[in-house]
């Protein structure tokens, strides 16, 4: 993307997410509490997580066709996913200690973070054990594929087959019905949104920082 | 699409590999004692007085284990010069179909030697033999597709001995969980209306995987 309006754009979202976060009106809910602020912080994480990810696909799609550079692009993007998924994590663990009361417990959605956690760290040793940068895109870019469906079947349609402990699924208090709330959407969008450009950001500036370091 | 030339060739794509490890038997052997070793171990610690649940989760981590360490050899007789012998030979999608079938029967040989070890040293736990069987074998397939899939990007990748079960056990999970469910369902009782929709889910991501090795094992195989 070219342009400075949206590395403006993404941070100011993320700014009006956090102050509106902390600040505007919230539906009181039995369980969830003052926690249903946590929809701002931690939900995104995840949705910028998955556009990182798709965008590490797209890259590895492009190395198997033998783009040059199209590789480091897929490890960035990954990288930077991962990046993601951890602050999700973090902010999921201490959500769930004060919600569940337990940092780590045994649901679904759980599963799936940490499938996902494993297959991008297992991508990234497999490529940091190739020495030839021709083999190592092919190699990766294979991996990566296959690494990224099982994610989707992991986190997008499993789940759905058994009840989640996590708000909107298996009879808890729900975010599904409160996300249609008026005062919570816009923010919540806006924080997906900001977060998914600085994701953006973040991995335009890694791979221009290893272009410069190899030339 | 596979015409009688293609199956022909897979067919000796899958006696051949047989005729090469068992001119090694050494292998096979060193599996069956891995599976016989284990098993035992499982009988030390449990003193035979083994649940439903620790019986199924023990029999497919066994289980697992034995199907990486067999499926890691997929190339282990093509990482020197036959990989270039082959390339004028057969296209990549008839090898990619040949050796998940051989690897196929293999796992499924190797389940079925587990469960008889189990039986034998842990008491008979399985209740519907038809759906334990129908499960193994879906696993084997789906597991069959994803290790030989990895274990030819672990051949190319080079020497690293922790790169094929890293690989390979997380993208693996998804089947393990969803078969684990419906295997401790056959040990106590199985219904088939409740687990149909599992059991299509796990023929599901079995056929998934199968497509992607095939999409996929293509781009591994050019040097």
């Amino acid at each position: 993307m070219k342009g400075i309006w949206w590395k403006v754009l993404g941070p100011v979202l993320v700014l009006y997410s956090i102050i509106m976060g902390l600040y505007g009106p919230v539906p009181r809910l039995p369980i969830l509490n003052e926690t249903i602020r946590v929809l701002y912080y931690h939900v995104p994480m995840w949705f910028a997580m998955i556009a990182m990810m798709l965008g590490s696909l797209i890259y590895s799609i492009q190395a198997l066709g033998e783009k040059n550079g199209a590789d480091l692009k897929a490890f960035e993007f990954a990288q930077t996913g991962f990046l993601l998924a951890s602050l999700g994590l973090l902010t999921g663990m201490v959500w769930a200690r004060f919600t569940w009361g337990a940092f780590w417990v045994n649901d679904p959605k759980l599963n799936g973070t940490a499938v996902t956690m494993l297959v991008y760290l297992a991508y990234f040793v497999l490529r940091s054990s190739v020495e030839d940068l021709q083999k190592k895109a092919r190699l990766a870019g294979v991996y990566n594929i296959f690494a990224f469906v099982m994610m989707i079947v992991f986190i997008g349609i499993l789940p759905r087959m058994t009840d989640s402990l996590h708000p909107g699924n298996g009879g808890n208090p729900g975010f599904n019905q409160y996300d249609l709330d008026s005062n919570m959407r816009p923010i919540f969008y806006s924080a997906v949104l900001g977060w998914i450009l600085i994701g953006l950001w973040i991995t335009q500036l890694r791979i221009r920082y290893k272009k410069l370091n190899n030339d | 699409m596979p015409t009688f030339a293609s199956m022909q060739t897979m067919l000796n794509i899958i006696r051949l590999n047989f005729r090469l490890e068992w001119t090694a038997r050494r292998s096979y052997f060193s599996l069956l004692i891995y599976i016989l070793s284990t098993v035992y171990l499982c009988n030390l610690i449990f003193s035979q007085s083994i649940s439903l649940e620790s019986w199924n989760a023990f029999y497919w981590v066994i289980f697992l284990f034995a199907a990486v360490q067999a499926a890691n050899r997929s190339f282990y007789f093509e990482s020197d010069r036959r990989f270039l012998l082959y390339y004028g030979l057969v296209k990549p999608e008839q090898l990619i179909f040949g050796k998940i079938l051989y690897n196929f029967i293999y796992l499924l040989v190797l389940g079925i030697f587990t469960a008889f070890f189990f039986a034998l040293f842990m008491g008979l736990a399985i209740s519907d033999f038809f759906a334990f069987g129908l499960v193994l074998t879906i696993a084997a397939l789906g597991f069959s597709a994803i290790l030989t899939l990895v274990s030819g990007i672990a051949a190319k990748a080079g020497a690293n001995p922790a790169l094929p079960a890293i690989l390979s056990i997380p993208l693996l999970y998804p089947q393990i969980l969803t078969l684990a469910k419906l295997s401790l369902r056959s040990l106590s009782g199985f219904s088939w209306e409740v687990n149909a929709p599992l059991l299509i889910v796990l023929a599901l991501l079995a056929l998934v995987s199968l497509l992607l090795s095939y999409l996929l094992f293509p781009y591994l195989w050019r040097d």
